[in-house]
């Protein structure tokens, strides 16, 4: 029991504890947001905002292909990072999860400690990194691999590689919480029952973590599709995704309307994500 | 076969671990090279760019300004968050699971979104480019992480000392003081920590509410590298990641302080 | 609100008085259901139970960190219910010790008194008068982390007493030590509250505890006192099956009660039963009608087999070192458990698949109303 329950106190204190928090999420958080909403409603037309009430804005989104265009591309991208991160993530995740040595602690902090660096650096790094003039192409050129330096930034491709990298830590700490969980007693009773290391980690191991990957990748998805600074950077101005659409439309065109109804629909989106991974959830701990 | 398995295993691991880290080493390489531009490897040594930036006016200015807005949204992240916390765990009222929900909300929605509507309502207001104003945006970000964490240091704690100390005559904020705080202490640092780290590496909402007047460091070489890429980006890049580490450092030396003194 | 008369109405004010003390939080049944009963000054009660029948929830109640749904507690005649934790003046020890980890053994055992505001030396002095009560004397400036767990329990008594509390709240202190450990602290724990006079509250679910230790005994079920009395009351006077079942072990014999001439006749399952005294047949029991008669497993003597009185056959016989425990199924059905003595004669009327009858003193047997 966490709760201090002694009587004889007012029923005022909690919330005069609480007041000066709910005072900033007011002004920070929920008025934006209420605001935002409010912006939605309104229509524009080329930069100028016509002040109205209606869901014209939204319409008008989601019948230009131009933005399911960005929306296609933006999930795309969100499903491939997702997916590489958890390629990257998951092995991670199992081996520190499984470990007993004293480096297991250390190592695990190392594997999340990318989270304490800004994106800025790290897309920063990997334009030196991959960049026309960088480590990776110098190596190969100088090794006579390749005639001509390889294009693996300010494209796709390059914001795929920087953008898996970013969410990764993420993805490994949501997946190692899960993990967490397993018990490794079941392997040693299918161990001894016969399964050859494959099949427990076949038929033991990977069924009993999906919940613990359906959750990363859920936060890879909506990390990839809300992210901003990587794409900008890594993609050169050349790739076009709901972010980079809304920030334009926002500081570049000030079509404040637009870009907060393309905002909501980044929101729904995400919705959407949770629901999904919440219905999956359920589905594969009913089968148990 | 297992054997190989595992080797193949370990290798992988480390082949990811170097993949995370190695941009970050050659920042640290790049960021001493005498070229005007960015080449790997550099084709000479030289710390000429570590002088560029510290004489270079708009990077100063924005590393005094997320220094100084990095410690005030620590200080009351801090502030604020402990009482909350405290309401959140040691109390019962009705709403409680809907402000636990509330407070980790902002996590939830994409930084932009919470950007732009910001700036919507910093503009009238008078916040943007403003210290309180950029202060108030950071504080909405790191309020979930540090009341969760204190939320969590606080139940793990357990309230059989409290009680204990309040059958001996503490009244409650006695009891707060003098058992409950000094015992709190490593979360209290580490909420810190946390918050200063996020606020000094916080850049999307930032980049809606600076302005020329004011300028965070994260903004200052986004807008930098946008334009241009040269290896002073790499100092600034170092500079980010050192003060990062500094304050994780700290936080190593004072927690394990904190472990002798209580356990 | 609870409309009953309070049974304690008549008596002269005790050091402690609870009554009709109720804790409601909403459940199928109250926690804690009009628990009544009174404390004499320096008396060492036990609240005895098993897990759940609210000894914990009426310990908290006394230290305040429960607010009751009714009733009152009176310490000197005056009700405390509406005191806060801080102002009530108790002693509470903990199962878990709650030493305060950051400070040492002497700032732990002082802080009550720096509470209260007491001089330097004075506080000095109490503390050090109350390490020698707990025998840890030369352990003021240790860490909690660096002793063992019976004497992070000392301390954790030392602290209670040193304030001189009302009255010592002990909350299951004995749980969490080895066997060896508890029998020791035992015997310790009762000496100091001996030598300090301190009125003492003791819960536990370990009715041996319970018997070594209290001068009475609180027996607590589902939320409601059982009985209250002397360990020799609830040993051998057990009030209510419950009681009988729950301290010591119990044979319950369901059976007919009637009256012949004026006796009372118990049969089981068609064979007599010893004849039980008058006084002890349950007041609302009508002749004719069910008892459960209840006669303890070492008050049982076995004699060769004779008609129409309780009979059965032994059907395990297992030694146990300073006993033999026999289970006997009796031609009714019924079974029972029996121990004796090595080497008794009734040992060696008992062996497996023998045809043996039973006897005990009318003393031994306690009828209840079905």
């Amino acid at each position: 029991m966490s709760t201090l329950a002694t009587d004889g106190r007012t029923r005022l204190t909690p919330w005069l504890l609480l007041a000066p928090v709910l005072l900033v999420l007011l002004v920070s958080f929920i008025a934006p947001i209420l605001w935002l909403f409010r912006m939605s409603l309104n229509e524009s037309d080329f930069g100028a905002i016509i002040p109205a009430v209606s869901l014209g804005t939204y319409i008008k989104i989601l019948n230009d292909t131009y933005y399911l265009d960005l929306l296609g591309r933006t999930l795309r991208l969100a499903v491939t990072c997702s997916l590489v991160a958890l390629a990257m993530a998951y092995p991670m995740a199992l081996f520190l999860s499984r470990m007993t040595s004293r480096w297991r602690t250390p190592l695990t902090v190392l594997a999340a400690s990318p989270l304490l660096i800004s994106a800025v650096v790290r897309s920063f790094g990997w334009m030196i990194t991959l960049g026309d003039d960088g480590l990776l192409n110098n190596l190969l050129l100088g090794a006579g691999l390749i005639a001509a330096p390889l294009r693996i930034i300010n494209n796709y491709f390059g914001v795929v590689i920087g953008l898996s990298e970013s969410i990764m830590p993420y993805m490994f700490l949501t997946i190692m919480a899960g993990l967490g969980k397993l018990d490794r007693r079941l392997d040693d009773a299918a161990m001894s029952l016969g399964a050859p290391p494959h099949i427990v980690f076949l038929r033991i191991i990977l069924p009993l973590s999906l919940p613990a990957i359906v959750a990363g990748l859920t936060i890879g998805f909506v990390l990839s599709v809300s992210s901003f600074i990587t794409p900008t950077l890594l993609g050169g101005g050349r790739v076009f995704l709901l972010a980079t659409e809304v920030y334009d439309l926002a500081l570049m065109s000030l079509d404040w309307p637009t870009a907060a109804a393309l905002s909501f629909l980044m929101l729904g989106l995400f919705l959407v994500a949770m629901l999904v991974t919440a219905l999956l959830v359920r589905l594969m701990t009913r089968t148990r | 076969m297992t054997r190989l398995l595992s080797i193949l295993g370990r290798a992988y691991v480390i082949a990811i671990f170097g993949f995370i880290f190695l941009p970050m080493l050659i920042i640290l390489v790049i960021s001493f090279s005498a070229d005007s531009y960015l080449s790997f490897p550099p084709s000479g040594w030289s710390l000429k760019w570590y002088s560029t930036v510290l004489g270079n006016a708009t990077f100063m200015a924005g590393l005094k300004n997320s220094a100084i807005i990095a410690l005030i949204v620590a200080v009351l992240s801090l502030l604020l968050g402990l009482p909350a916390a405290y309401a959140l765990v040691r109390m019962e009222f009705p709403g409680r699971t809907l402000i636990r929900n509330l407070i980790l909300a902002p996590l939830v929605l994409p930084a932009m979104m919470l950007g732009l509507g910001l700036l919507m309502v910093f503009t009238p207001a008078g916040l943007v480019a403003t210290y309180p104003g950029l202060v108030l945006a950071h504080l909405v970000m790191t309020l979930p992480f540090s009341v969760r964490i204190l939320q969590t240091t606080l139940s793990n704690l357990g309230t059989d000392l409290e009680e204990a100390a309040m059958t001996l005559g503490a009244r409650p904020l006695q009891t707060f003081m003098q058992i409950t705080l000094p015992r709190l202490m490593p979360g209290v640092i580490a909420s810190s920590a946390i918050a200063a780290i996020l606020s000094f590496d916080e850049i999307v909402l930032s980049l809606f509410i600076v302005g020329p007047r004011l300028q965070t460091l994260p903004v200052a070489i986004y807008r930098y590298v946008d334009e241009r890429t040269d290896p002073m980006v790499a100092v600034l890049a170092v500079l980010l990641i050192a003060i990062s580490l500094a304050i994780v450092l700290v936080v190593e030396r004072s927690v394990g302080f904190a472990k002798a003194f209580g356990r | 609100m609870n409309l009953r008369p309070s049974p304690l109405a008549d008596t002269a004010p005790p050091h402690i008085r609870i009554d009709r003390l109720t804790f409601d939080y909403g459940g199928a049944r109250p926690a804690v259901d009009a628990l009544s009963f009174d404390i004499a000054k320096g008396e060492f009660i036990g609240l005895l139970g098993p897990s759940g029948c609210g000894k914990s929830t009426t310990l908290r109640m006394f230290a305040g960190l429960l607010t009751p749904t009714s009733g009152q507690i009176m310490i000197g005649g005056q009700n405390i219910v509406s005191r806060p934790p801080w102002e009530r003046n108790l002693g509470l020890v903990f199962q878990s010790y709650a030493l305060f980890p950051h400070m040492t053994v002497e700032q732990n055992v002082a802080f009550g008194l720096r509470l209260r505001k007491v001089s330097k030396e004075d506080q000095r002095a109490r503390v050090a008068e109350a390490l020698r009560a707990v025998r840890l004397e030369s352990y003021g400036s240790r860490w909690p982390s660096e002793l063992s767990g019976g004497q992070q329990q000392r301390v954790a008594i030392a602290r209670a007493i040193v304030i001189e509390p009302e009255i010592l709240l002990l909350d299951e202190p004995l749980s969490n030590l080895d066997a060896r450990l508890r029998d020791e602290m035992r015997f310790e724990i009762r000496d100091i509250q001996t030598r300090t006079g301190i009125t003492t509250l003791f819960v536990t679910h370990d009715q041996q505890e319970a018997l070594t230790m209290c001068d009475r005994i609180a027996v607590m079920n589902a939320g409601r006192l059982e009985q209250i009395g002397t360990p020799t009351d609830v040993y051998d006077r057990a009030a209510t099956p419950f009681v009988a079942n729950f301290i010591g072990r119990a044979n319950n014999l369901s059976s007919r009660l009637s009256l012949v001439g004026g006796q009372p006749v118990l049969v089981c399952d068609g064979q007599t039963l010893p004849q039980p005294l008058l006084v002890d047949v349950p007041a609302n029991s009508a002749a004719g009608g069910t008892v459960a008669a209840m006669v303890r497993p070492h008050a049982i003597r076995l004699m060769p087999p004779a008609p129409d009185q309780i009979s059965g056959t032994v059907i395990r016989r297992v030694f146990v070192g300073s006993m033999i425990e026999t289970e006997i199924r009796l031609d009714g059905g019924q079974t029972l458990i029996a121990e004796l003595r090595p080497n008794s004669p009734d040992a060696a009327l008992a062996n497996l698949g023998a045809r043996v009858t039973l006897d005990w003193l009318a003393s031994d047997m306690r009828l209840f109303a079905s």
